[in-house]
C-alpha cells in the first residue's frame, strides 16, 4: 500500500474504440473496410469482444426489406415516433430506418448466420409496436436468427474487426478521456490481469460502452454493465442526454432477471395473470401482448399492485405468467430454442408444459452521450468536441426518444455504427497525431484507486451495492413520484459517501477483482444519481418515464433533457429540442409526425 | 418454499504476488435455485471479498464462467444447487480454474490468450462467395443451414477444451477446430483451401482422440465431436 500509481507506458493509434460491442466493432469494420491499414485499439472489459452484451440480444433486428408486398420504410419511421412518445429525433429515426435493410445484407454477406424460410430468405418475425399502414395491424419485421439474433450480429462484427486488423485488448476498462486544448486526444485504461494503467493516444476516440442497467435490483444486463462510460463523460464535463428513460423489459425471467425476448410474444406467447386472464387485452385492445414494452411493464406492475399477480417464494419475488403452451413443438425447438432452455434450466419450468413465471426487468437506457445523426458527441446543439464519438447504447442521437421499440436496438448498433465509422474516416483525413499526455493524466483513476485501496471503515461492498438496486428500484423504476426520487437522491448521497469507507481486501493491483467492483459501484451511484435528477426534472410522464404525480404528457416537455454532473450532486440541467424535421417538411402524411396521442 | 441446503467449497485459491496456491475452504447455506455464480458472490460478500472468479452475461450465452466443478467443466451460471447436489451426488464441491489458460488470480484464468487460437482459426469469411444476384442477401436452404446451424451456437467457453485428452500444446482444440468447419460447411466461403490447410495442420483435426469429451461437456449441448468426425471424413 502506498505505492505509487503512474502509468506504464503509452501506445499510439489512429482510432481507439472504447467498448467492443456491437456498435463499437461495427464501427471499427467500417473504418477497416473504407481506410485499410488504419490502426485501430478496440477495448473490451471482459476477455473477448465476442463475450460482449450484445450477444444476449435475442429476437431480431428490425429492417423493411425492400421486397415486402406490404411493409414501407414510412411506417417503421412512424412506429419508431410514436413509440419513442414523440420524443426520438426525427432526423435520426428516418436516417436508421432507411438503412436497415442494406446493413442486414451488409451482416449476412459477412457470415451472420439467419434462420431461413424454405425460399433460403432471412425470415421476420412480429415485434411490440412494429405494425402496418401505420398502426393498423401487426408487421413482420424482425429479422432474427432463431433467438440469438445478438450473437449472430456480435460474432458477424467481432470476425469482421478481426479481418481488418483491429487490435482488441481485454480486461480492461478505460477510466479517463484525455483533452488537449478541447481536442479528445484518446484515453487512460487499467488493465485487470497485471494491474498496469497505460495511456492510449489516438486521432480519433469512439465511446461504445453499453448500457448500465445494473443499479436495479432485477436486470437483464451483464455484470459489467455499470456505466462506466457514463461516469467518465460526465466526469470531463459531458452532459448525459434523457437519463431518466430507462427501460424495463416487461418479461424478464422472475429471480436473476434474464430476459425472456419479446419474440415469444411475437411467436404468439400470452401474458397471463393469477386468474389466468390474457390481461393485456384490457391494457392495449389493439397491440395486445405486442403492445411497446413500457405499456406492458406499467400494465403488469398494475396487475400486481390489484393483487392479481402471483408470487414466487424461491426468488421472494412477484411474476405473471407467461404461456407458450400453445406453440408448436417446432417453433419451441427451433425458433425459441436458446430462450426455452433457460427457462428449463433456470426457473425449472418446460414451456412445452408448464406456465412461465416472468417480471419486469431493467434492461436498456434510452439515453445517453449525446450525439448528433453521424455519431459526433455534442455538449449542446451548437458545439462538437472534436475527436469524440460515440454510438450504441452509450449514446442517445436520438432514435429512441423516451422508449425505445423492441429490435431497433440492434438496428441502431448496426446503423448508427457504421454512419459513426464513415465519420471517423472523415475526420482521419485531416486530424493530427497527438503529441504527448499531459503532465497530470491519470490523475482521476490514481485519486480514485488511492481512495478505494486506502479507504479505512467498516462499510461493505455488498451492503451498499443491494442498498442501491433496491433504492432504485423501489424509488426510480416503472413508477416514480416527487417523493420516491427525492428520497432516492438523499439515499444516494449517503451511499456515495458509505462507499468511501470501504476496507479493501486485496491491496495489490493485479487481477483485483475487489477494486475493480468498488470502481464500478462509485460509477452506478453516480450514473444512478444523473436518473434521479433527470426524473425529477421531467414532470410529466411520457414513454418508460412515468411520474405517478404527473400521469400525462405534456407539451412543455418536448425536449430532451440535458444533465451534467461534473462533480457529485453538482447538477446542471439543460434542454436539446426535439428535431421534427418529417413533420416540418410537409411530406406524405406528415401529420402523424407531430405531437400525436399515443394508444395501441 | 426452496430447499436450502449447506454445501462446502473447496476452492483453488492464486495468488498472482506471492505466486502461492492453495485449497480454501468455505461452507455457505444456500437456496437450491441459486446458480453457482450465486453461490460465489455470496462467498465475497459474506466471508471473503478476496475470492476472485470470473462472469458476464450469467446465462448461459457469453462463456465466461467457465470452471471445473467435482472434475467435469461447466459454466458456473448454469449450475443451480439442488441440481448440482443431485448431480454430483454429494454436498461437497472442489471448484477449480480451466487449464486451457493460464490463472490469473484463484477462478479466473486468461481467456485473452485462449482466444489467440480462436483467432488462428479465421472465424469470417476469408472469401466470400459473389452476392446475389438480386443485390441481397444469399440464399441457403433451411435443410442446408440444418446441417451445421448447431455448430453456429458455441460460445467459446472452453469447456470442450478443458475435457479434451488431447494435450492442449498439439491440438488447437475442439472448438477452435469446429469454428474452421462451421465455415467449410457455410455455402458462402469460397477459401475452402485455405480451410483445409488449417483443418489437416499439424495441431489440426487429426489430434481429436475422438474420446467424444467435447459433446458430453458441452453446456451448449452441441454434438461437438460430430462435427470433428466430419471434419475427419472431409464431409463438408
Amino acid at each position: 500500500m502506498g505505492e505509487k500509481l503512474t502509468i506504464d507506458s503509452t501506445l499510439r493509434c489512429d482510432v481507439l474504440v472504447i467498448g467492443a460491442g456491437g456498435a463499437g466493432l461495427r464501427a471499427a469494420a467500417q473504418i477497416g473496410e473504407l481506410r485499410p491499414g488504419t490502426k485501430i485499439i478496440a477495448l473490451t472489459k471482459v476477455t473477448s469482444p465476442q463475450k460482449s452484451h450484445t450477444t444476449t440480444a435475442q429476437g431480431g433486428m428490425a429492417a423493411v426489406d425492400p421486397k415486402d408486398p406490404v411493409d414501407k420504410p414510412i411506417f417503421h419511421i412512424f412506429d419508431t415516433w410514436k413509440g419513442s412518445d414523440c420524443s426520438a429525433d426525427q432526423n435520426v429515426i428516418k436516417k436508421v430506418c432507411n438503412m436497415g435493410w442494406e446493413e442486414v445484407v451488409w451482416l449476412e454477406r459477412n457470415g451472420m448466420h439467419f434462420s431461413r424460410t424454405e425460399e433460403g430468405r432471412i425470415p421476420k418475425r412480429p415485434f411490440g409496436g412494429h405494425m402496418l399502414n401505420f398502426g393498423e395491424t401487426k408487421a413482420f419485421r424482425a429479422c432474427y436468427e432463431a433467438d440469438r439474433t445478438g450473437k449472430g450480429i456480435m460474432d458477424t462484427v467481432w470476425n469482421e474487426s478481426l479481418k481488418h486488423g483491429v487490435n482488441f485488448i481485454g480486461q480492461c476498462i478505460a477510466t479517463e478521456i484525455l483533452f488537449k486544448d478541447n481536442k479528445c486526444i484518446g484515453a487512460i485504461i487499467f488493465r485487470y490481469p497485471e494491474g498496469k494503467f497505460l495511456a492510449i493516444l489516438a486521432k480519433a476516440t469512439i465511446m461504445a460502452t453499453g448500457g448500465k442497467t445494473r443499479m436495479y435490483l432485477v436486470s437483464s444486463n451483464c455484470r459489467g454493465n455499470t456505466g462506466d462510460g457514463l461516469a467518465f463523460a460526465l466526469h470531463a464535463g459531458i452532459p448525459i442526454m434523457d437519463p431518466e428513460a430507462v427501460q424495463f423489459h416487461p418479461t424478464g425471467m422472475v429471480g436473476p432477471g434474464i430476459l425472456a425476448s419479446e419474440a415469444l410474444r411475437g411467436e404468439g406467447a400470452i401474458l397471463r395473470n393469477k386468474d389466468k386472464e390474457p390481461f393485456m387485452e384490457r391494457y392495449a385492445p389493439t397491440a395486445k401482448d405486442l403492445a411497446p414494452r413500457d405499456l406492458i411493464s406499467r400494465a403488469i406492475i398494475t396487475e400486481f399492485r390489484e393483487g392479481r399477480g402471483l408470487f414466487h417464494e424461491g426468488h421472494n419475488a412477484q411474476h405473471v405468467w407467461l404461456d407458450l403452451r400453445h406453440l408448436p413443438k417446432e417453433v419451441h425447438e427451433k425458433k425459441i430454442q436458446e430462450v426455452c432452455s433457460f427457462f428449463k434450466r433456470f426457473v425449472g419450468v418446460d414451456p412445452e408444459k408448464d406456465l412461465c413465471p416472468v417480471t419486469p426487468t431493467a434492461h436498456y437506457q434510452m439515453g445517453g452521450i449525446p450525439t448528433n445523426e453521424f455519431g459526433e458527441v455534442q455538449t449542446d446543439t451548437q458545439t462538437i468536441i472534436p475527436g469524440l464519438f460515440a454510438c450504441g447504447e452509450v449514446a442517445a442521437a436520438s432514435l429512441h426518444g423516451l422508449n425505445r421499440l423492441g429490435t431497433n436496438s440492434l438496428l441502431e448498433l448496426i446503423t448508427l455504427g457504421k454512419v459513426t465509422g464513415e465519420r471517423v474516416v472523415e475526420y482521419l483525413k485531416d486530424a493530427e497525431d497527438p503529441e504527448e499526455i499531459s503532465p497530470d493524466a491519470g490523475h482521476i483513476v490514481f485519486d480514485q484507486f488511492s481512495t478505494y485501496l486506502n479507504a479505512q471503515g467498516t462499510e461493505k461492498y455488498a451492503q451498499i451495492r443491494e442498498t442501491l438496486r433496491n433504492l432504485m428500484m423501489e424509488k426510480v423504476g416503472i413508477f416514480r413520484t416527487e417523493k420516491s426520487l427525492l428520497e432516492a437522491i438523499e439515499g444516494l448521497k449517503s451511499l456515495k459517501e458509505r462507499a468511501m469507507h470501504i476496507p479493501i481486501g486485496i491491496t495489490s493491483l493485479k487481477a483485483n477483482q475487489d477494486l475493480w467492483q468498488i470502481w464500478e459501484l462509485n460509477n452506478l451511484i453516480t450514473v444512478s444519481m444523473v436518473i434521479a435528477q433527470g426524473a425529477l426534472a421531467r414532470k410529466e410522464s411520457r414513454g418508460a418515464h412515468y411520474r405517478e404525480d404527473y400521469p400525462e404528457r405534456s407539451n412543455e416537455f418536448n425536449y430532451h433533457t440535458l444533465v451534467s454532473m461534473p462533480e457529485f450532486n453538482k447538477i446542471t440541467l439543460g434542454k436539446r429540442p426535439i428535431d421534427m424535421s418529417i413533420f416540418e417538411a410537409k411530406g406524405e402524411r406528415f401529420e402523424l409526425f407531430d405531437y400525436i396521442e399515443r394508444k395501441y | 418454499m426452496s430447499k436450502s441446503y449447506t454445501i462446502t467449497l473447496e476452492i483453488s485459491r492464486y495468488d498472482p504476488d506471492t505466486k502461492l496456491s492453495w485449497i480454501q475452504t468455505y461452507q455457505v447455506e444456500v437456496g437450491g435455485i441459486l446458480r453457482f455464480v450465486d453461490v460465489l458472490r455470496k462467498v465475497n460478500d459474506e466471508q471473503d471479498p478476496t475470492l476472485a472468479w470470473a462472469s458476464s452475461c450469467e446465462h448461459a450465452q457469453c462463456g465466461s464462467c467457465g470452471i471445473i466443478v467435482n472434475g467435469k467443466p461447466l459454466l458456473a451460471c448454469e449450475l443451480l444447487v439442488r441440481d448440482a447436489v443431485e448431480k454430483f451426488n454429494t454436498q461437497k464441491f472442489t471448484l477449480k480454474p480451466l487449464n486451457i489458460a493460464p490463472v490469473l488470480r484463484d477462478l479466473v484464468v486468461d481467456l485473452e490468450k485462449a482466444y489467440d487460437k480462436v483467432h488462428e482459426a479465421l472465424p469470417y469469411l476469408i472469401k466470400p462467395a459473389p452476392p446475389h444476384p438480386d443485390g441481397d442477401e444469399y440464399r441457403i436452404s433451411p435443410e442446408k443451414l440444418d446441417i451445421y446451424v448447431e455448430a453456429t451456437r458455441c460460445i467459446n467457453c472452453f469447456c470442450c477444451a478443458t475435457a479434451c485428452i488431447s494435450s492442449h500444446r498439439n491440438f488447437l482444440g475442439p472448438n477452435v477446430t469446429m469454428a474452421n468447419i462451421v465455415r467449410l460447411m457455410d455455402p458462402r466461403e469460397t477459401a475452402k483451401e485455405e480451410r483445409m490447410d488449417i483443418l489437416y495442420r499439424e495441431d489440426g483435426v487429426y489430434r481429436c482422440h475422438t474420446s467424444r469429451a467435447c459433446s458430453f461437456v458441452c453446456p451448449k449441448e452441441i454434438d461437438v465431436s460430430h462435427f470433428l468426425a466430419l471434419g475427419k471424413e472431409g464431409k463438408f
